[in-house]
Formats: structure tokens, sequence, C-alpha cells
């Protein structure tokens, strides 16, 4: 796990992990990520403890979240977010199969960025996670405080 | 000898020196006050047997039987006498008066006017008879006349009043039990009320309960049956990506269908879940100009149907009370519906226009001259699912109408269609009418 990653992807299904990861490293960004399984790690990382207690206090650029996650889940991880000062800057997108309106709602209203349905169709799948990651990763302009690429 | 006495026994008679032959005109004496006594005297005496015997009364009277009462009436005035004559005998005299009145106000009060009446009459003939001077005939003696005439008016003011007494008395009853009645009832209705406002609130947890448990069933269906999907269709593809050159025709006509069949999943799952949404989304009801709405869902058909020759006749159509997407919705199934049906004739006819069926109620219709249905199975039309056209003919899933339907029923509306094989088809929807505003609105050019 490449902990100077600059997409902080959060989700607890390997399949999903592994289609994004495939997606991404069309465009070479598959090493810039760093993988969480729920949303307890998600924090732990976020907030430099645990396991990931010795890595710089740098945000990630951006933060792809999925909502149904074990232990802790991806509203609550949002909600814990953007109440934090040093957090709630950090661009967040949220990349989940859900297409219900309550969470769209609640989402926006905790302050996300973006908010992704991952679509069904395979190729339609791989380009809305490679344009997601080329957006923000490399055309977007994160805010200060976040980890620089890595030329 | 003169004494203020009642009863004198033999005894003190002796004492006195008077003869028990005597003692009868010693008592004569006293009678003129022992009448007057008696008057007060039988009034309280009868009030409180009368007060104590309500209910024994009320059982006397419900016998009800004339005979009875009237026998009741004539027993009475006899014991009356007995007991007069009784107490006469036994040397205690002026007693007749007060049994009678008494044995009076005791039928008056049991057995009702008639058996009083009867009651008033003999105590009159008795106390006639037995009691005023000349003893054992009707004449009465001119000193005893008064004593006569004073009997038969407090007879008859004691039966009247007692007679009124008891008929307010019985109307008072029966306003209670009628009361009574009433407040039993009303007390019955109020349990009743209770009970079902409990079963009402009970059946109300359970829909909820039930509703939430349908939310979370579709939420679960959304979030979790479609990632596995997702990966079948994924690692298909990359699958195929990878191995394609390896495999030979069948096996990839194999991955192809894996990939369809994959596929056509994630649209019945979309399909199912939109379905499912409007039954949870709430209505919000504005007024909708129909027309203006079927000219933007014909002119986005129109886009994506380019190239096909397509007559459009849009009648003048009001403005509804309804959810504007929703009805939007509806008006999109029906219009793509006319369109995909009729995707083999060379020119196609679509025709939208509406009839009144009454004052409240406003029948919109979308017809073309596709590909038709038999009317046998008009009823599996609505259905979930339901297709009446082989999947080669004519592609989709078949929640269209069952969408239109469940949306149509939510605005009190209903659906129906009518067609035949090759003939084209009708489809029918009802909304109410928007109240107190022009029903028909002018057609735009």
């Amino acid at each position: 796990m490449n902990e100077l990653g600059r997409i902080l992807l959060v989700e607890d299904d390997p399949r999903d992990v592994e289609l994004t990861l495939t997606a991404l490293a069309e465009h070479n960004l598959a090493n810039e990520v760093v993988v969480t399984r729920d949303g307890k790690q998600a924090l732990d990382y976020l907030y430099c403890r645990a396991e990931f207690a010795g890595r710089s206090n740098e945000n990630p650029a951006v933060l792809l979240l999925d909502l149904k996650l074990p232990r802790v889940d991806g509203l609550e991880v949002l909600e814990q977010i953007k109440s934090d000062e040093h957090l709630k800057i950090m661009p967040v997108v949220v990349l989940t199969s859900s297409h219900e309106e309550r969470d769209m709602v609640r989402s926006y209203k905790l302050g996300v960025n973006a908010y992704v349905v991952k679509p069904v169709d395979f190729h339609e799948f791989i380009n809305a996670v490679k344009e997601l990651g080329i957006f923000w990763a490399l055309i977007n302009e994160p805010p200060p405080g976040s980890m620089k690429k890595v030329k | 000898m003169y004494m203020r006495r009642y009863l004198i026994t033999t005894k003190e008679a002796a004492v006195y020196g008077v003869r028990p032959a005597k003692l009868w005109r010693y008592v004569s004496l006293e009678a003129g006050s022992v009448r007057l006594v008696s008057i007060p005297v039988v009034a309280l005496w009868t009030c409180g047997p009368i007060a104590s015997a309500r209910e024994a009364r009320m059982e006397l009277l419900s016998f009800g039987s004339t005979i009875l009462r009237y026998g009741f009436s004539v027993v009475c005035v006899g014991i009356a006498l007995g007991l007069a004559l009784a107490c006469r005998l036994s040397g205690f005299h002026n007693a007749e008066m007060p049994l009678f009145d008494l044995a009076v106000v005791v039928v008056t009060w049991y057995a009702g006017v008639g058996p009083s009446v009867v009651a008033v009459l003999l105590a009159g003939s008795m106390f006639n008879y037995f009691f005023t001077s000349p003893v054992y005939s009707f004449d009465v003696s001119r000193g005893d006349l008064p004593y006569f005439f004073l009997f038969a008016v407090w007879s008859i003011i004691a039966a009247g009043f007692v007679g009124v007494r008891r008929r307010i008395e019985y109307e008072l009853r029966q306003t209670r039990d009628r009361l009574q009645v009433e407040i039993d009832l009303s007390l019955h209705r109020e349990s009743e009320i209770l009970r079902l406002n409990q079963e009402l609130s009970a059946r109300a947890k359970d829909l909820e309960a039930s509703n939430k448990e349908l939310e979370s069933f579709s939420y679960s269906v959304s979030h979790d049956l479609r990632a596995p999907l997702r990966h079948v269709v994924g690692f298909s593809e990359l699958l195929q990506k990878q191995a394609s050159s390896l495999l030979d025709e069948k096996s990839r006509w194999y991955m192809q269908t894996i990939l369809e069949s994959a596929k056509r999943m994630g649209n019945l799952i979309d399909d199912l879940l939109s379905f499912s949404r409007i039954g949870q989304i709430e209505t919000k009801k504005t007024l909708v100009n129909v027309e203006q709405l079927v000219n933007e869902v014909v002119a986005d058909v129109e886009q994506e149907a380019r190239g096909r020759d397509i007559v459009w006749k849009v009648e003048a159509l009001p403005t509804c009370y309804g959810d504007r997407s929703m009805l939007r919705q509806v008006i999109l199934n029906l219009v793509s519906n006319a369109v995909k049906f009729t995707s083999m004739r060379t020119r196609t006819e679509i025709e939208i226009g509406c009839t009144d069926v009454n004052q409240n109620e406003v029948e919109i219709f979308v017809r073309d001259n596709g590909a038709g249905f038999d009317m046998q199975y008009v009823h599996k039309l609505f259905g979930v699912f339901q297709r009446l056209h082989l999947p080669e003919q004519f592609e989709g899933t078949g929640i269209g109408l069952a969408i239109v339907q469940r949306i149509v029923l939510r605005h009190g509306g209903r659906v129906r269609a009518e067609g035949a094989p090759d003939k084209g088809a009708t489809f029918y929807f009802s909304l109410p009418k928007a109240q107190d505003t022009p029903t028909r609105i002018a057609s735009t050019p």
C-alpha cells in the first residue's frame, strides 16, 4: 500500500477495488491510490492514527468514498470530515451503487463535492472512474495542505 | 266523663266505671277530632311505603292484565273494609276513613286510573253502607253527611294527586330508562370507537413497519444486488479483453451472452427500483398543463426517433391537478410505447387527445397504428414485467405500463386500453380536472 498516494479510496468490496484500480491504471493513476477498507480505517488514515500514525499530515487530493461500509459507514465518515476544520477543505466524491434519493440528499447536505453512481456497465464504470481520477487528481487544483503530485 | 282518648280497653273502662256498652259513645264524642287528625296521618302514612316500593310497583304494573288490576282494586277495598269492620268490632272506631283512603291510594298508585275509579266508587259505597248512619243502608243521615262528603272529597283528591304523581313518576322512570339505554348505547359506541381506534393504530404501525421493511429491501437491492452484477459484467469484459484471441467462436458467443444477460438484469433491477420508488415518493400536486407536457415529451421522443416518418396529432388538452414529473413519466412511457410498437410501419400515426368523462374527470388517450394487441390479454397489459410480444420483436422489460398504472392510480384515476392485433392500440388514463380553472387552454401551433 502506497501511503504517499494522493487518492484515498474507501471501498469494502475487493472486486470493486480491483475494478477501480484497473480503471485508474489506464491513466497511470493506480499507484497514486491508497485503499482503506472501511470507515474506521479511512478516519485512522486521515487522522494519522493507529497503523497510519507515521504518515505525513497532508490531506489526500481527493477522497473516493463508498457509502455502505462495515463499522463506520460512508455518511458517518463524511459527517466527521465536514465537521473537522482541517479536513473539511478536502474534496470528497461519493462513489456508490446507491441510486437512493435520500443518500444523495444527505450527502449533499453534508457538503459532498460530487456524487457518482457506479454504472453497472463495465465501460461506463471504467470511464466514470477514469474521469474522476483525471479530474480530481490531475485537473483540479487541490486545496493548500494537500499532497503534491510526485513527478 | 270526658276523656281525650282514642282507645279504652275493657279493663280501663272498668277502672273508670264505664260499661263496655257505653264505650262506643265516649269514643264517638271524639269522632270529629279523630276524623280530622286522620287526614294528615293518611298522607304521611302513604308516602313511606310508596317511596320504598317502586320496584314492586313496576312489577305490578308490568303484569298489565286488566282483570288482575281491577281484581287488585276490589281486593284492596275489601281488605280495607275487613280491617275497618275488625277495628269497629274490637272497639276502635273511625279507622274506616284512613283505611279506605289507603286502599284508594294504593290502588291508584299500583293499578292505574280505571281500577282507581272503581276503588273510589267501591270504597264510597262501602263507607256509606257500613259506616254512616243509618248503618247497613245506602242512605246518609243529615248528621253524617259532612263526614261522608269529607270522605268522598278526600278520596277523590288523594286519588287524583296520587294518579298525577304516578304518571309523572312513570314518565320520569321511562325517560330515565330511555336515557339509561342511550347512555349504555353511547358507552358501547365509545368503547367500540376506542377499540377500532386501537385496531387502526395497530394497523398503522404494522403498515409503517412493512413500509420500512420494503424501503430497506429496495435500499439493499439498490446497494447490494448491483455490486455483484457489476463484477460479473466487469470481469467478463476484462476476460474478453484478455483472452478474446484465445477463444473460439462458440466461447466468444457464450461470453457475449453472459454480458448481455448481466446487463439485462441490471436494467430489470433499475426498472424494479424505479417502480417501487413511485410508491414511496410523496406526490407534489400542482396544476399541470398537460398539453405543454405532451409537447415537451413529443419533442424529446422525436429527437430519438429521427429518420422515422411519424405524423403527430396533438389535440387541445386540459390543465390537470397532479405531480408534474410523475405525469411526465406517464406520458413519456405511453408515447415511447407508441413509437416503439409502430417501428415496422413505414408511416406512423400517433394521436394524443382527450375526452370529458364527467365534470370532475378527464380522460387522456394515446393512439397509434402499430402492432396492437389481442383484447383477450388486456388484463395482463399493466402488470409488472408482463409482455405481450417476444423480446426479438420489441425490446423492453415490461415495466412501462405498470409504472403508468401505478402513477395514475396514485392520482385517483384509472387506466384502460383498447386494441386489436396489427390494428394499433389506444391507451387511456383518467385524471381529476383542475377545479376553478379553465379546463381547456388554447393549443399552441
